[in-house]
């Protein structure tokens, strides 16, 4: 057909496939890194004494590599495939593409050899790439700036951008900006205090300005061209990216309440993430009432289904954060496993449970295929992912509290290690499970890909 | 509206001037705020350790004239405030590229009985504050933000040399049900047999020695004479 001529001459499906299959093995070697290090915690690591496998390296790959290997990677995969279709223009060159796909992996290896074996870490959390190579990661940001900001631009020539747009532009100008801010100016343009304070900002700068909206741009595209109807309001987008892009930014000291960081920047931080949660709500209602008419739809479609499981997770993860940011909560569950597992369930239940649906929904296009290859891993993926994230996320924030009344009431401090001891039992079991769930799933991939069927969406008659 | 919705506005708006304002609000009014305190060099700080005569500094004699005489040598040479400077270094760096931060904090807060826990007994109930960090080896800072363990900023006050070479070479013998674990590539085996610090090590036992030291007001005859 002429349409599909053209969108086949629009995306360049290489670099899509590239970077989803790129960014699902990294996503599972992330996921094996981060499981490694809770058995340390249960004091059952399988390799004491090796210098390499050291359990404080293996969290730094479990951190950075999920930032870089396995988010930017399905970020920017899914990105190829969006963002040509909605503005209606090719990216900017496909050899550039390819480079950069090169180049990403290469800065991923890169870090993992330095941190896991040449003692090469930096200290910022979730920049635990060696500093020589954050100059890389904003040399290839400008790239992906030019790379999608020219379809975009060309575009907003000819009439207002999509709601996509806006989230994409924004983010693009934004990463490269984030990464040179929080990598590089505590390193070498400040120190102590004033470095916290560009930390924090980047720690969360990173989920906010990058993250976020590339993952928003993206569900602001997938959603309406699933359940194909459009957003339910207008208004509401430009309520929520607005808000978003303003709120967002401040929030970051809120990482480093009741520290020696002057008290107005650590208000305006409980000030602006106490806002965004409107902004947050106003996505969300917009989303729920999208659906609304077509919910019967997430009983046969995974993909949907993934998209709004994590669009739930999402909800229940900032308005956790509305609470919890506030000083009061903070000086119990601050240094606690809650704010772990409110990382894992806004990083794996949201972001991750979101490009997984995306990608399958992508996936067997890519291919020429109209199904993934089997229904039944499909589902079980999904099954195991996401009840194992938020079991995970329960587990861990009961954890929390444990934790943190057992130090403010001065117990020795190994009974904190002790009463915690069966919290971190079964979180290791939930990551067994969203393992199981992502090998399940990076099978699946790999069949539709490979298999010689080929895979209709035909229903079966019951006689036949 | 219309305006709202193009790629020029949006990344400009959104993208640099609200991302400017934020950071101006959240890191560059507090570093204007604190720009005051001095920024101290390692050299620096290994001056004041020794000018001070600090535990640190002491820590630091005892561990290159008593405890490893035979290693200090080797590694580094003769006990001054080079080798010091040089020890710092070389134990922060190992401190960071292990990750120790990311299961030790290094920040006292105000609440939550935290300077009855980490302060330093007897001596004080001190909470953190911005000039203990506004020194090179807290670039990129190093607060932390989990703790599977204690923190660490007044370690100098709380175990000794001894305690830390045991403690790092295999936690559980200082610690029963620590989940720590042990770090013995820091550690060599010397002519006779003895398990002893290597460089790393060395360097990272002059750091945590160092960490509050400031803070430890040790009566006269404790420190120890060059």
């Amino acid at each position: 057909m002429a349409n599909n001529q053209q969108l086949t001459n629009l995306v360049n499906y290489g670099l899509v496939k590239a970077h989803i299959a790129m960014g699902l093995l990294f996503f599972i070697i992330v996921a094996l890194m981060g499981f490694l290090y809770s058995l340390q915690l249960d004091g059952i690591y399988p390799f004491p004494g090796i210098e390499f496998l050291s359990p404080g390296r293996v969290r730094m790959i479990h951190t950075a590599g999920a930032a870089y290997g396995f988010l930017v990677n399905l970020f920017t995969g899914l990105l190829y495939w969006a963002v040509p279709r909605f503005t209606g223009y090719r990216v900017l060159s496909d050899a550039l593409g390819w480079f950069m796909f090169i180049a990403l992996q290469a800065a991923v290896l890169i870090t993992v050899v330095g941190i896991l074996f040449l003692g090469q870490a930096d200290n910022v959390e979730w920049g635990e790439t060696p500093w020589w190579i954050d100059p890389i990661i904003v040399f290839w940001l400008l790239l992906h700036l030019i790379q999608f900001g020219a379809p975009l631009f060309k575009a907003s020539q000819r009439g207002p951008l999509y709601v996509s747009g806006w989230y994409i532009s924004a983010m693009l100008v934004w990463t490269p900006l984030v990464v040179f801010m929080g990598n590089l100016i505590p390193r070498f343009w400040s120190a102590g205090t004033g470095a916290g304070a560009v930390q924090s900002t980047f720690i969360h700068d990173l989920v906010g300005l990058y993250v976020t909206p590339v993952a928003w741009g993206l569900m602001y595209y997938f959603v309406p061209v699933i359940l194909k109807k459009p957003m339910w309001s207008h208004g509401l987008s430009l309520l929520g990216f607005w808000g978003l892009a303003f709120f967002y930014p401040m929030n970051g000291v809120h990482h480093f309440l009741w520290s020696p960081i002057p008290m107005f920047a650590q208000y305006s931080a409980v000030f602006a993430t106490v806002a965004i949660e409107f902004a947050v709500t106003s996505v969300l209602i917009n989303f729920m009432m999208t659906i609304r008419g077509s919910a019967e739809q997430l009983k046969y479609n995974v993909p949907l289904r993934y998209m709004y499981t994590g669009a739930i997770f999402y909800w229940i993860t900032c308005f956790q954060c509305a609470f919890h940011v506030t000083l009061t909560f903070q000086k119990v569950i601050h240094f606690t496993d809650w704010v772990t597992g409110h990382a894992h369930l806004i990083m794996f239940g949201t972001f991750g449970l979101w490009v997984l649906g995306m990608a399958e929904y992508v996936w067997p296009k890519l291919f020429g295929k109209e199904t993934m290859y089997s229904k039944g891993m499909s589902e079980g993926a999904y099954w195991l992912l996401a009840i194992g994230v938020f079991a995970m996320f329960f587990d861990l924030t009961a954890a929390g509290l444990v934790q943190g009344f057992d130090w403010i009431g001065l117990n020795p401090w190994i009974d904190s290690v002790n009463f915690s001891k069966p919290f971190w039992y079964f979180r290791s079991i939930t990551g067994i499970m969203m393992i199981t769930g992502l090998l399940m799933y990076a099978i699946n991939f790999y069949k539709t890909a490979t298999t010689a069927k080929g895979l209709t969406a035909e229903l079966k008659s019951e006689s036949a | 509206m219309g305006k709202m919705e193009r790629f020029s506005f949006v990344a400009l708006v959104a993208g640099i001037i609200f991302f400017l304002f934020a950071d101006f609000v959240s890191w560059a009014l507090p570093m204007f705020v604190l720009k005051d305190i001095p920024m101290k060099k390692v050299e620096d700080l290994a001056a004041e350790a020794k000018a001070k005569n600090t535990s640190a500094w002491s820590d630091f004699l005892r561990l290159a004239k008593i405890y490893f005489p035979e290693q200090f040598k080797k590694y580094y040479g003769e006990p001054n405030e080079q080798t010091f400077a040089e020890a710092l270094k070389i134990g922060h760096h190992w401190y960071v590229a292990e990750g120790c931060w990311n299961c030790h904090s290094q920040v006292i807060r105000p609440v939550s009985n935290e300077t009855l826990r980490f302060g330093i007994p007897g001596v004080s109930n001190t909470v953190s504050y911005p000039s203990e960090y506004q020194n090179e080896l807290q670039a990129p800072v190093l607060w932390g933000t989990k703790r599977i363990g204690p923190d660490l900023i007044r370690e100098a006050a709380v175990h000794d040399i001894g305690w830390q070479v045991a403690h790092l070479y295999n936690p559980e013998s200082t610690s029963p049900g620590t989940n720590m674990p042990g770090y013995p590539w820091f550690f060599e085996k010397d002519e006779k047999g003895n398990i002893v610090p290597n460089k790393r090590g060395l360097g990272l036992l002059v750091y945590l020695m160092w960490l509050g030291s400031w803070e430890v007001k040790p009566p006269k005859e404790w420190a120890l004479k060059e």
